[in-house]
Parts: structure tokens; C-alpha cells; sequence
């Protein structure tokens, strides 16, 4: 009998799945988003927002069907199956979310627009020459490094190493690296990073690290900035600096940061679904973008904390975020 | 959506067969397949964008898995070290190798020919193009398993059975059990290798983080479908395994659907597995709560 | 011919728990000789037959079977000319696989276990005229697993799955007693029948002082790892049960019990 209502059960819950989603007039979105996080929560709002500018609101003409991943991959990759077929647009924010979006998207011809990927480029979701794969285009969220480099230059004239902590497995760091190393001659600096495969291993490699160099500079690593807490502190202790990559690990104590305003990321890739569901360009038309202005965040208690000036020239520019 | 369950299922049906063979059979919680699932999918990743035809590159990461089966059984049986903890070690290792074959944390092949997207499927008229996919994986996923039921009838499966269900009895036909686990454990991590490397050819990225939970994935695929149709003896117990995927895939989907959260879904998992468990308490034996 | 030289056996080296259970044992059994060993549990009967099969490990000593010394080699490799059956009925068979399939497996014994069918369609019949003498009904339940069986039924099984190909040693470990009176003594027949049909050198533990008495050509006490008893041909067929238990008797005071 037990063995007859399981089966009566998952026969029903087959049934339930094969109903087709309801038909209106709505437009439906999918936001597939890949891990719980303040930067990502602020680019799903900031690409309702967006959207919201040009016209497009939820609950009047748009319906969205938010779904969050929790890192699990497995889990992506179904969400994406469930919410393409009824979906007219999908959302997806971070790299796996968006791949497995693009994978099934790719052949049912439903636009996915993508943010909060550092390197479209390397995730295959953008053709080396600029242009899109099929009908997928966003932005992406590829750190501002030379003007942290010049910002660590303005703020500390005299340093000569930054280190760099990160997590190999991420696969966001890679670009940024690559980047700073290119970029750190021009501005008189050496890099020295640090990979790790874990949290756990942040405090060996900082007492290896933190001697080697006069600064730390920090990338979007999640496992790292998780850690930021103990980073600091280890680094207070030492008398070396770090900067941040955002305006949240500034708040928490990084002396400042060239960072992306997530929220404004998100806005502008909601103009971008906008001119896709409008009908102004097909996803496909529209070159991915990268957020060219940073803002400047400082953080006045750590800068007296380790005897830095604001020199006069990025002073107006500086949001100062220091908790009061 | 149906697609998109069956598609997902049946992948996850490979790696059901596999853990069917440790969990059920060899009575061995092999936490390896955490690893060799991604393993074989970096393989088969890798290989594809070297150019090697994707059909090749699944034996390949089958390959791969079968000889992180030989370690996790070498150190369990030449080093004795406890099974579970066997598991864990080639697991944690084999995330270094992961990343060392892959290169990178992610690899996309978005751009080449895979195993369901090549210049044929291109070819094929609509009304099938929709199903070439999920025929592919239900024939690879159906290979996998009539091989294995041969197999576990055949002189070589009836000692793999008899080390899980009476270590002792393949001592006294004078045969090493040590080489039979092993044995048993490269064939298991092979097919798990081989789910890893067909969702990797499916979803066309490798991801490092791919394998995490694929033990649980697993073993609930393997409860669920043994439980439910425990009574049915003319069923066979890789067919029940290969259904069980396809519910627990298709709950999930359920799940997702009713709009319920992915922060929630661990939970829901756990609480199905427990429900299915009591309900199928009565007769069971073997199946110790390792997991 | 079978030896023991000179095997001593410490459990337990180096903790307090240490206790040496064999300091120069030694023991020659004749081939084809059924000899029966009886003595009190912590005696070292089966810590002998452990030995015998390479279970243990010993510290010093030697095992010879026909000259050949086998001290270092392998337990399952010592199987391929011995056959066991143990105490516990669980531990002879495979409970989750059929009678056919438990049958089939030991009738490979001592050939090579690949890729082949596992079970020869021709030898069914074969099995069904083992099992069918027996009046226990199992030639008809080919297809149960054995995990379904009574512990006598899984027992005579076991019996006939250690001694379906050709061995030269049968080693039984107490294999009556944890069966009820009446099935006892039907394996206990089907035991005598074999070793005798096989000619097979067996060494038979047992609590039941009778079949130590009534079965064999040679018995044996053992106590605190020394053989106290051993009695062949003539002299074995005249002591009774009640001779074995009066020495066990005295045994048990000089120990204080």
C-alpha cells in the first residue's frame, strides 16, 4: 500500500511538472543567481531597477521568477532547465549561473543577459573579438586595476610590493592577476600573490606574505573577503595596509578601494534587457559592456591607523564610507 | 521540463549505478566520488578543446575515475586505512588534480563540438533534433547499465557481490578480497567518472566546484529507488537505482518550480531521504547509515 | 602431512593485555586423518585452526603442510587447498545472493574468476543431486538468496560450498554448534560422509563431546594452549565421554575453578 501511494505521489509529481506554466500577457524573467551575497543582491536589484526605468515593472508587465543557486552547481544547471522553457528573458548573475543558463537558452533562442562576470571572455559566454555566441549579452564586472594601482600609488608613494591573496579554485581571479601583474611595472610596483586552496589556510600564507610586502590589495576572491576579518586584523598587527576591491570591505576596515557599484552594474545591464524585450537589438547585437568608472571608497580610521594621507587631488573625488 | 528531468536523471543515473556498486554492493561509503565525478568531467573537458572527439574523451575520464578507484582502494586495503576516510583523502587530492588537468577553476566548451552538439545533431531534422540529446544519454546511460548487470552475472560480479555481502567466504574460495574491493572500487569511480563526464559534455562547462554533493545526489538516487521498489524482486537493482535518479531529479525540479529556495532544498533532500528510509525500515539489513 | 613446529603466539604484545597463548607448540597430523579437538573456551583450539588458515599471525614457529614451509603465506592463498567452515552460519555463504549463485561461485574455486558466465547452465543439474539427498528441500529454492535459509540449511551449505572442489584440508571450527540438536547431528553425518567419500585430512573443533568421541581417528584435548590428550587408533575407540569429562573435570580444579 506504502509502496503503491509512493508511486501514485511521484506519478503525480511528474504530472504537475509536465503542466505547461501559465499563459498572460506578462513578460516572464528568470533570474537565475548563483550564490547568496551582498554584491550579487545588489546586482538582481539593480537590474529590476534598471528595468523599472525603461518601463518595464514588476507585477504590471513583468513577472520575476527569482531562483538562487547557493553555489550548488548541480542545482544550477536544473534551475536553468526549468526556467528557460518558460521564461522570455533569463537574468543570470555569476559565471556557472550564467553558463548553464546560456546551455540551455542557446537552442529554444531565449535571450540570456548576463552580470557580475569578470571575464566573458574566458567563460566563453563572448567571442575574443567582442561579439556574442549567440543570443547573450551583459555586463561584466571585471575590477578597475589600474586605478587602484594608481590609487595605491597616490596613497603610498614609497610602497614597492603589493600582495595578493587568493584562492586558486575561483575562477574569477585569474583575469584581475593577470591584469595587476601586466599593469604593476607602469606604477613601480612588484606583485606578490599568494594562492591558497581554502580559508582555513589564509593565516599560514599571510604570516608568509605579509613580510614579503608593504600592502595588501585585495580581488572579488569570496573565500578571501569572507575572511576579511582576519585578514585585517593580521595585517593591523603588522603594519601593512590593505585595500579593498568594493565599498564593503572599505566599511569593514580596508583603508580604500577602486570599486564597482554593483547596484549601478545591475542597472545598466537592466537597460540592456530593456532594449532587448523592446525590440531595439536582438541580445545578439549588443557587445557585452564593462563598467569603465570606479568609484573611490575610503575608510578614515584605517587610513590614520596606519599614518596614510588623502592627498588633495582624490580628495573630492573620495566617498568617505567609514563607519561612524 | 520533462526533458530537462529525464536529461538530468539519467546523467545522474551513471552515478547512481556507480555508488550502487560501493554503497550497496561493496557496503563501502566511498566519498571519492565527490572528486571523480568533476574528475572525469575535466578530463573530457580538457580533451575536447585539445580536439579529441567527445565520444573518446568519456572513456578517457572513465579511465581517470577508475584509477582514482585503484587509489582510494589502494589505501584502504594496502596502507589500512579505515573506508571512509580512504574516500576522503583521494577526494581532497583530487581536487588539486582537478584543477591541475582543468588549468583552471572553470573550462568552457562552449565554442567546440561536443558530444550533443556536433556538425550531426546540426543536421538532424527538427522533429528529433529536440530529443537527440536525451536519446544520446539514455543510450550511453543504458549501455552503462546493461554492462553492469552482465557483469554483476558473471564469475568476476559474483565474487564483487560476495566481498560486500560475506568478505570471508572470498578468502576461503582462495581469492584476495583486497583486489576484489579495489576492483569493485575502480569499476564504481569509473561510472561516476563517466556521469561527470557526460553532464560536463551536457551543460558544455567544467566547473571545480561541480562535484560538491555528488555523494548525496547519489546515495538518495540509490535509497530512493532501492526502497520504493524493494518488493518488486523481478526489478533489477540498477534499474531501481536509474528510476530513483530520475525522481530525485524530478523532486528537485518540483521543488524549484513551487518556487521553493535553494537555501531550503538541503533540508527538503534531507527530510525526503529520511521519509523514504523509515518507510522502506522494514527489511533492511545492510544498509548502514554512513552518510 | 601436516605440522606445527615449535609456534609460540603472544596476544597482544607490549600492553598490558599481553598473554602468550603458544610457547613451543608443535603438532604433526598424519594425511587423511580426521582428527577431533576438544578443550575449554580460551584452550586455543581455534586460535590453532587460525594459525592453520593464516588468520593470525605467529610470533615464531613454523607451518608445514607436506614438508612446505606456508609460516608466511597468505591467508587466501593457503585456501586453495583448504576448505572452512566456521562456527557462525552466516559466515560460510553469501546471504544476499541465491543458492545457484552461491553454489556456482564455490564450484570456480581454484579457476579463474574473469569475465565468463557465472553460472554453468550445465552443472544445475549436478547441484540439484547434491542438495537433493540431503531432504532439505533446497534443490527446489536454487533461485532464494541463502540469506533466507534456516542456519542449518545455510550451514550444510557452506559445508558442501568448502568441499566442492578438490581440497586436501577440511577445517571445521565448532561448524555443529550453534544448530539445534537435531540438525547437528544430520551435518554432522553429511561431514563424516564427505571426509570420508573425499578421504580429506580434517580437523574438527567441537564442544560436543560425543562427535569428538564417535567421529575421527584421532582425537585431541587441548588446555591453555598445550595438548593434554591426544589419542589415536585403538586407544580412540575405547575412550568414552565420560573419560573426557573427568579429565576435563580435573583440569578445571588444577586451575582452581
Amino acid at each position: 500500500m506504502k509502496k503503491l501511494t509512493a508511486m501514485i505521489l511521484s506519478l503525480m509529481m511528474l504530472l504537475a511538472l509536465a503542466s505547461p506554466a501559465l499563459a498572460d500577457d506578462m513578460i516572464n524573467i528568470g533570474i537565475i543567481q548563483f550564490a547568496e551575497h551582498g554584491s550579487l543582491d545588489n546586482c538582481r536589484e539593480g537590474f529590476i531597477e534598471g528595468l523599472a526605468e525603461e518601463g518595464f515593472i514588476e507585477g504590471q508587465n513583468v513577472t520575476f521568477n527569482l531562483q538562487n543557486a547557493q553555489t550548488d552547481m548541480a542545482i544550477a544547471s536544473q534551475i536553468a532547465s526549468v526556467l528557460v522553457p518558460k521564461s522570455d528573458m533569463i537574468c543570470a548573475i555569476a559565471t556557472p549561473a550564467a553558463q548553464a543558463a546560456f546551455n540551455y537558452a542557446q537552442d529554444e533562442e531565449v535571450p540570456v543577459i548576463y552580470t557580475a562576470i569578470t571575464d566573458p571572455v574566458g567563460a566563453a559566454l563572448a567571442n575574443a573579438d567582442g561579439t556574442n555566441p549567440g543570443q547573450i549579452t551583459g555586463t561584466s564586472d571585471l575590477l578597475a586595476v589600474e586605478a587602484q594601482l594608481k590609487m595605491i600609488r597616490a596613497l603610498m608613494p614609497d610602497a614597492k610590493k603589493i600582495g595578493i591573496l587568493y584562492v586558486t579554485s575561483e575562477t574569477n581571479n585569474t583575469l584581475p592577476l593577470n591584469m595587476y601583474n601586466e599593469l604593476a611595472p607602469v606604477y613601480g610596483f612588484e606583485i606578490v600573490a599568494k594562492g591558497i586552496s581554502a580559508g582555513a589556510d589564509i593565516p599560514l600564507a599571510l604570516d608568509s606574505l605579509l613580510p614579503q610586502v608593504d600592502c595588501l590589495s585585495n580581488l572579488t576572491d569570496n573565500t578571501v573577503v569572507s575572511y576579511l576579518a582576519m585578514v585585517l586584523e593580521m595585517a593591523g598587527e603588522a603594519g601593512k595596509p590593505v585595500f579593498g576591491s568594493e565599498i564593503e570591505q572599505v566599511k569593514l576596515g580596508c583603508v580604500a578601494a577602486e570599486g564597482l557599484e554593483y547596484l549601478e552594474l545591475g542597472r545598466q545591464t537592466g537597460r540592456m534587457a530593456a532594449k532587448v524585450l523592446k525590440g531595439e537589438a536582438k541580445a545578439s547585437e549588443i557587445p557585452f559592456e564593462l563598467i569603465t568608472n570606479s568609484y573611490l571608497y575610503v575608510n578614515k580610521t584605517a587610513m590614520a591607523q596606519f599614518g596614510i594621507e588623502l592627498p588633495a587631488d582624490l580628495a573630492d573625488r573620495a566617498n568617505d564610507v567609514t563607519p561612524q | 521540463m520533462i526533458l530537462g528531468i529525464l536529461e538530468q536523471g539519467l546523467i545522474y543515473g551513471i552515478l547512481a549505478l556507480g555508488l550502487l556498486i560501493t554503497y550497496r554492493i561493496l557496503d563501502f561509503p566511498d566519498l571519492t566520488v565527490d572528486s571523480s565525478f568533476p574528475l572525469g568531467a575535466a578530463v573530457s573537458a580538457v580533451l575536447t578543446l585539445k580536439g579529441m572527439p567527445p565520444a573518446l574523451t568519456l572513456f578517457c575520464g572513465m579511465v581517470a575515475g577508475a584509477l582514482a578507484g585503484l587509489v582510494t582502494g589502494f589505501i584502504h586495503v594496502k596502507c589500512k586505512v579505515r573506508d571512509l576516510l580512504s574516500g576522503i583523502i583521494t577526494m581532497t587530492a583530487l581536487y588539486s588534480v582537478n584543477l591541475r588537468i582543468a588549468g583552471k577553476a572553470n573550462v568552457p566548451i562552449f565554442g567546440t563540438e561536443t558530444l550533443f552538439r556536433n556538425s550531426f545533431t546540426k543536421a538532424l531534422p527538427d522533429w528529433i533534433a529536440d530529443y537527440s540529446t536525451l536519446i544520446l544519454i539514455l543510450l550511453i546511460t543504458l549501455i552503462a547499465k546493461l554492462l553492469l548487470d552482465l557483469f554483476l552475472k558473471t564469475k568476476a560480479g559474483y565474487l564483487l557481490r560476495a566481498a560486500g555481502d560475506n568478505a570471508s567466504v572470498v578468502t576461503t574460495l582462495a581469492k584476495d578480497q583486497g583486489s576484489v574491493k579495489i576492483i569493485g572500487l575502480m569499476i564504481a569511480n569509473a561510472l561516476v567518472a563517466l556521469a561527470g563526464a557526460v553532464m560536463c559534455q551536457q551543460q558544455r562547462f567544467f566547473d571545480i566546484s561541480m562535484g560538491t554533493g555528488t555523494m548525496v545526489i547519489g546515495l538518495a538516487s540509490v535509497i530512493i529507488g532501492t526502497n520504493l521498489f524493494k518488493n518488486m524482486t523481478f526489478m533489477k537493482s540498477t534499474t531501481m537505482a536509474l528510476i530513483g535518479s530520475i525522481l530525485y531529479k524530478a523532486c528537485v525540479s518540483l521543488a524549484i518550480s513551487m518556487g521553493l529556495e535553494a537555501t531550503d532544498m538541503k533540508l527538503i533532500t534531507a527530510v525526503l531521504f529520511l521519509l523514504i528510509l523509515v518507510a522502506g525500515q522494514a527489511k533492511r539489513k545492510k544498509v548502514r547509515i554512513h552518510a | 602431512m601436516l605440522e606445527f613446529q615449535s609456534i609460540s603466539k603472544v596476544y597482544n604484545p607490549g600492553t598490558v593485555h599481553e598473554t602468550l597463548l603458544f610457547q613451543d607448540f608443535s603438532l604433526s597430523i598424519e594425511d587423511h586423518s580426521f582428527v577431533t579437538v576438544v578443550g575449554s573456551n580460551g584452550s586455543g583450539k581455534t586460535s590453532m585452526l587460525n594459525i592453520l588458515c593464516g588468520t593470525i599471525p605467529v610470533e615464531s614457529g613454523k607451518i608445514l603442510i607436506g614438508g612446505q614451509d606456508i609460516t608466511k603465506m597468505k591467508e587466501f592463498k593457503r585456501y586453495r587447498r583448504m576448505g572452512r567452515v566456521y562456527q557462525d552460519p552466516a559466515k560460510g555463504t553469501c546471504p544476499t545472493m541465491t543458492i545457484l549463485e552461491n553454489l556456482s561461485m564455490a564450484d570456480n574455486k581454484g579457476k579463474p574468476y574473469g569475465l565468463t558466465r557465472g553460472t554453468n547452465k550445465a552443472r544445475i543439474q549436478d547441484y540439484k543431486d547434491m542438495l537433493a539427498p540431503l531432504g532439505l528441500g533446497l534443490e527446489d529454492k536454487l533461485g532464494i538468496p541463502v540469506g533466507n535459509l534456516s542456519g542449518g540449511q545455510r550451514q550444510t551449505l557452506a559445508l558442501l560450498m568448502a568441499t566442492m572442489t578438490p581440497i586436501d584440508f577440511l577445517i571445521l571450527d565448532e561448524h555443529t554448534a550453534a544448530l539445534d540438536p537435531k540438525t547437528a547431528e544430520i551435518v554432522m553425518e553429511l561431514t563424516n560422509k564427505i571426509v570420508r567419500e573425499k578421504n580429506l585430512t580434517t580437523l574438527m573443533v567441537t564442544h560436543n563431546l560425543r562427535h569428538a568421541v564417535e567421529y575421527g581417528d584421532r582425537l585431541l584435548m587441548m588446555h591453555q594452549g598445550q595438548i593434554v590428550l591426544d589419542k589415536g587408533g585403538e586407544e580412540k575407540k575405547q575412550t568414552k565421554v565420560d573419560d573426557l569429562l573427568s579429565i576435563f573435570n580435573s583440569i578445571s580444579i588444577e586451575c582452581g575453578n
